[in-house]
């Protein structure tokens, strides 16, 4: 590409002439574009020089430069003054640091940016060299280059703007809508910008709102696309723009007033978990400081010399065979150190945590967009990236299936040779026809929930080296001994042979837990004999990555008179996508939760688990549980309402109760709080603030088990060393992610050695250097570090006191391990007797003390199926408003009571719930991988709609009851999935108090929220 | 590596000028020379004029602390700050970088006149897996820079264009706020 830079309006215009140039000044709307496809021209003639960046009032107009950007427009007070429409339309575009770059001029040469309808509004004309020209005519044939635009800088009268998009910031216009001096303007995203002149004539004459709403809804041209309809472009425009000009709140939907628990009592000991730097239990992380400073190491951020860049040749096509790859003209090319495909691959070219039906490097069949094909190492990643380019795949395309209930029809093309049904899980018991005959009230939908993203914000990827041995892998996981075990089947190497490192690790979720990148990267590795890196784009990894498995659930509940639960069908449809992962175990662990925290003393429930082209599902916070409390939890308010109870006192009538076997019959740990939980939540101060028009609170109870389950190995080993230069090292092989496994870990071993947190250092990630402590999912991590450190302190301390008395000459049981080092156990001095340092400098290396411990996972009996056996628990309550114009819910408010055991580190316990309860309500109310025909159209974080910090809850509280039973042997329970449980279940039972109506669709589509809105006005 | 990077002695921090350097220098395929100046130090990047800001960073000069999310603008990860204003480093063209000063993480960091945000955000412990924490240091200095007293409203704005996958984003407000009044009160 050449970038010119013209000094002259003249030359510009010359330059511009010529084919495949494009004018560029800030680049963001262009790039914009690459991103989605456009190919990037082979010149840009830059407009920086020549001098149109320029804001100024003067003879009753505003003009303003082609090139002044729009964080210009933000904050210039001439603008504030003459258009203010204008200054706040600006702040709905981008985000700040895009609007220090984009320009108007971007927004007028895209032709879609949701500026223009404001532009249109206020009568903007359009600069050229030659004339000035109304914006509108300039839009429809944008000939001349614009210099600029001018408008009126008179009053305009009242205004009015509104940006309506998929999220509440830095969103995609669904539609942008403007008026102003009687001029009416819509526009944005996939609306062409557009003048309504037709509703501006009913608006002259006066027209009724009725009628004029109509009008703009007539006359208004949007298209559908894969988020909103083009009704509710309609619709909304018309709200927006009567609501705007005309002060029309339409009138907010008269909800049936439901029953809120009477004011009651909190749980003694439930504390508030505040955010107070100040206080002596809020800790600093220990790896906070170096990942602020871009110091912490990540694996995908290794550079070294002779390092190769890898890069994977994905499918790209839902489900094809490979008729013919040939590699042949990617290896001769220069600078390509290796290229990689099926061939290559020396042991079982087969991956999966629970069976094995994942190519590492697909060679006859793709069944995913994403699927592996090929994968190349050269000296950069241009010649990388070439060098796919010239791999030549003929492809013979097969039927696609992008539908579960399809894929498990008769007839259905088979996926895999065992067919389609990937999982199936059953569980009846008692007798249907009684429980429904004994129901009075019976209630029934089918929810939906979504595929959901992990959107970690490092994507995947690391590095791989050949080692003597075999291959060290750097790569991003969840669970490196199982990493190793399945490269080792795959690798054809002995696990000895293979390190594997998996973090620090910047977010996982569960998107981790299943191999990545590590096969194509090791496979590559070991061909080109060095080492190599890979970083996987967004865009690849929406492509590739695991997603939480969507899942349609139908529930039919019923009750007696009194609100007794008396019979529960549930029959709930998972997409596995293309291979199995984890998803059979989250359709079990759904399965586990089709009761929700109640009991029910008729059940039928069918679970069943699909393979499709629906790219991959896999593990995902929560892991099924959240979906079924969806159902659960908003089948209970909808019972409660037809029985005419408060939430709090059905569900209080149903709850189980402790010491009574699990849903599946199968023995659970003792500590239940689930009463207590309730008791929470019916006391909660939020119930005061329901009420007024288009809110509501609502609220939903979960439990989240710890642990595989009983069905899979589960166990952990874990070590305490002095190390040589006296740290107390705290041996564990899970990872940290972010969700505070150091903090965790140096809280134990202090809690238990009785030293200081600073004196731990914790060392895991790394097979090479820690023990398998088993998979760092399943809530499971809390557990591994605190018995860890309760099972090796008791031997290391008597082994460093045993050391020390030898060293001071005072007998070890005089001795305590204080903060620091060694101190008298009668006294409380300042400084230890012996420091760490300067014991573990006495002693030869082999003397230093150590302990290791190796332990299971607290598992129940049952085994007919998978069952958990220690759980914490949760209460979560929403405030919702559900917005009059476009039927978007907010939530105001966000509060989750929970009861785990004890806080081992607050800021981590907290922080865990707070992400959780966030990435729930992102999962409620925005995220959703749109698929058309089992291709992704939701290609990046543009689409996916993570929320941004303008989307959370204002006042988000996190309480916990620390408390567990006296002969509790199990200690802290972990609070990982605790905090995503219920949220949807929550902001669902809130909106149906705002509206009556209860969204059984996850996201929640503003439309449904609007035609119900509609149904009432 | 066929990526070169080397150091340039003083002649730096020019404007760009007008027929600018991509025009005149045309090594193979449309390559130039860029020059900038980064964290303080001037330096000279073999580079295409299109290549973007973070691969330039992050590959040629194999810098790793600028860190990379989304590649289209919609994260803030690989935020910098372009001649003290916070811009996503991803959207950033060679050709826009000419002449001009980028901070990263690094140079902020070693900046201690912004110890105290930095401090302030460990000690809050804004951060869980900290792969957006490098971005919002700098989109925070940038706010905090132009407006000391910003509120939390203004907080919440400079930060909307900043994703974090895990933290719910209270630690982040909470930090920010505490690095807000730290600065002052060293001011
Ligand atoms: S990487 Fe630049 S904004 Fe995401
Ligand atoms: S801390 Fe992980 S993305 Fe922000």
């Amino acid at each position: 590409m050449e970038v010119l830079a013209p000094r002259t309006l003249a030359e510009a215009a010359e330059m511009l002439a010529a084919p495949d140039t494009r004018a560029i000044a800030g680049g963001t709307a262009l790039q914009a574009t690459w991103a989605q496809g456009a190919p990037r021209p082979a010149r840009l003639v830059r407009l920086d020089a020549l001098g149109l960046g320029g804001l100024s009032v003067a003879d009753g107009m505003l003009r303003i430069g082609a090139t002044v950007t729009l964080a210009g427009i933000e904050t210039s007070p001439a603008v504030a003054q003459a258009a203010p429409l204008l200054a706040r339309a600006v702040l709905d575009v981008g985000a700040p640091g895009v609007r220090r770059l984009g320009t108007l001029g971007g927004q007028l040469g895209w032709g879609a940016g949701c500026l223009l309808p404001a532009l249109l509004a206020l009568g903007a004309r359009v600069r050229t060299e030659e004339q000035s020209v109304p914006l509108a005519d300039w839009l429809a044939a944008p000939g001349r280059l614009a210099l600029g635009i001018e408008l009126p800088a008179q009053d305009p009268g009242p205004w009015a703007w509104r940006k309506v998009g998929l999220r509440a910031a830095f969103t995609p216009a669904v539609i942008a809508v403007a008026g102003a001096g009687g001029r009416l303007a819509a526009g944005g995203g996939v609306v062409r910008p557009q003048r309504l002149h037709t509703a501006e004539a009913a608006l002259a004459a006066g027209a009724p709102d009725a009628d004029l709403a109509v009008s703009i809804e007539a006359e208004l041209e949007a298209p559908d696309c894969a988020f909103r309809s083009a009704a509710y472009r309609r619709r909304v425009a018309a709200r927006a723009l009567l609501a705007g000009l005309r002060g029309i709140a339409p009138a907010a939907a008269a909800a049936a007033p439901t029953p809120r628990p009477p004011a009651g009592t909190a749980p003694a000991g439930l504390r508030p978990l505040v955010r107070d730097t100040g206080r002596p239990d809020w800790h600093p992380r220990a790896d906070m400081p170096a990942k602020i400073a871009g110091r912490a190491g990540y694996l995908t951020d290794a550079r070294a010399p002779g390092m190769l860049v890898g890069r994977i040749l994905r499918a790209g096509r839902p489900h094809a065979r490979i008729v013919e790859l040939d590699t042949s003209a990617a290896e001769t090319m220069d600078g390509v150190r290796a290229v990689v495909t099926a061939r290559d691959v020396p042991g079982e070219n087969a991956f999966g945590i629970m069976w094995q039906d994942q190519p590492a490097l697909c060679g006859e069949v793709v069944r995913y967009e994403g699927d592996p094909v090929a994968a190349v190492a050269a000296v950069d990643a241009g010649t990388a990236e070439a060098a796919l380019a010239a791999i030549r795949v003929v492809w013979q395309d097969l039927p696609v299936i992008d539908d579960p209930e399809a894929a498990l029809e008769e007839g259905a093309p088979a996926l895999h040779s065992k067919g389609n049904l990937a999982g199936e899980v059953r569980l009846d018991r008692g007798d249907m026809e009684a429980g429904w005959a004994a129901a009075v009230h019976v209630v029934e939908d089918t929810y939906v929930t979504p595929r959901q993203m992990h959107a970690f914000l490092e994507t995947e990827g690391g590095w791989c080296a050949p080692t003597d041995q075999g291959v060290e892998v750097h790569v991003g996981g969840q669970h490196g001994a199982r990493d190793r075990e399945q490269l080792a089947r795959i690798l054809a190497l002995p696990e000895t042979a293979i390190r594997v490192v998996t973090s620090p690790i910047g977010g996982g979720f569960g998107g981790k837990d299943e191999l990545t990148v590590q096969p194509a990267l090791a496979l590559l590795a070991l061909k080109a004999r060095a080492p190599v890196r890979l970083h996987l784009s967004r865009a690849e990894s929406v492509l590739a990555g695991v997603k939480r498995n969507p899942m349609r659930i139908r529930m039919r509940t019923g009750c007696d008179a009194e609100g007794r639960l008396v019979a529960q069908e549930v029959a709930a449809l998972a997409d596995s996508g293309a291979y199995a992962s984890l998803s059979p175990a989250v359709l079990e662990t759904a399965m586990e939760h089709a009761c929700g925290p109640y009991r029910v003393p008729n059940v039928a429930s069918h679970g069943r688990l699909a393979y499709t082209n629906n790219g991959a599902g896999g593990a995902f916070r929560g892991f099924g549980a959240n979906q079924m409390t969806f159902a659960i939890e908003c089948q209970m308010d909808r019972l409660a309402a037809r029985a005419g109870l408060d939430p709090a006192e059905i569900r209080r009538r149903n709850l189980r109760v402790p010491g009574t076997p699990g849903y599946l019959g199968h023995r659970v740990a003792g500590s239940e709080r689930l009463a207590e939980m309730l008791e929470a939540a019916a006391s909660d101060p939020l119930w005061q603030r329901a009420g007024a028009a288009g809110t509501g609170v609502g609220m939903a109870l979960n439990l989240q088990g710890n642990g595989l389950g009983s069905l899979p190995r589960d166990e952990a080993a874990a070590a305490l060393r002095l190390a040589p230069d006296g740290a107390v090292e705290v041996l564990c092989g899970l990872d940290e992610m972010g969700q505070g496994l150091v903090p965790a870990l140096q809280a134990s071993v202090a809690a238990h050695l009785g030293c200081d947190r600073g004196d731990v250092r914790p060392v895991s990630g790394d097979t090479g250097a820690a023990p398998d402590s088993g998979s760092t999912s399943a809530s499971r991590g809390a557990f591994v570090a605190w018995q860890a450190a309760a099972r090796c302190a008791p031997g290391f301390a008597a082994e460093v006191l045993a050391r020390a008395a030898a060293r001071t000459g005072m007998p070890a049981e005089a001795l305590r391990i204080v903060p620091g080092g060694v101190g008298e156990a009668a006294r409380n001095a300042p400084e230890p007797l012996l420091r760490f340092a300067d014991l573990a400098g006495a002693l030869p290396e082999a003397d230093l003390p150590h302990a290791a411990t190796r332990f299971a996972f607290p598992k129940t009996e049952y085994t007919r199926g998978n069952a958990r056996f220690i759980h914490c628990f949760g209460a979560t309550l929403a405030r919702v408003e559900v917005d009059p114009v476009d039927g978007t819910v907010r939530v105001t408010d966000l509060t989750m009571h929970t009861a785990a055991g004890p806080v081992i580190d607050l800021a981590a316990y907290l922080g865990q719930i707070e992400g959780g309860l966030v990435q729930g309500l992102g999962l409620t109310l925005t995220e959703d991988v749109a698929m058309r025909g089992a291709r992704v159209v939701t290609a990046n974080l543009d689409t996916y709609m993570v929320p941004t910090i303008r989307d959370v809850p204002r006042r988000l509280r996190v309480t916990a009851l620390e408390g567990l039973d006296r002969d509790d042997p199990w200690g802290p329970r972990g609070v990982g999935e605790l905090g995503i449980g219920a949220v949807t279940a929550a902001v669902a039972n809130a909106v149906a108090a705002a509206t009556g109506f209860w969204p059984a669709v996850a996201p929640v589509r503003p439309g449904a929220m609007l035609e119900t809105r509609e149904a009432a006005e | 590596m066929s990526e070169r990077a080397d150091r340039r002695g003083a002649d730096w921090g020019a404007a760009p000028e007008p027929g600018g350097i991509f025009t005149k220098m045309k090594e193979r395929d449309g390559a130039g020379r860029m020059a900038f100046v980064l964290d303080g130090e001037a330096l000279s990047v073999e580079c295409a004029p299109d290549r973007a800001l973070t691969a330039i960073l992050r590959e040629t000069l194999e810098r790793t602390a600028t860190k990379l999310g989304c590649g289209i603008g919609r994260c803030g990860a690989c935020t910098v700050l372009l001649d003290g204003a916070a811009v996503n480093a991803c959207l950033l063209m060679a050709w826009q970088v000419e002449g001009r000063a980028v901070t990263t993480v690094e140079g902020l960091a070693a900046d201690p006149g912004w110890a105290p945000l930095f401090d302030a955000l460990a000690e809050a412990n804004a951060f869980q897996c900290g792969y957006c924490a490098p971005g919002i240091a700098l989109a925070l200095a940038g706010l905090f820079a132009a407006d000391p007293e910003a509120g939390e409203d203004a907080i919440l704005r400079a930060l909307e264009g900043h994703l974090c996958r895990c933290t719910g984003y209270a630690s982040i407000l909470a930090g920010a706020l505490l690095a807000r009044d730290r600065l002052r009160a060293r001011a």
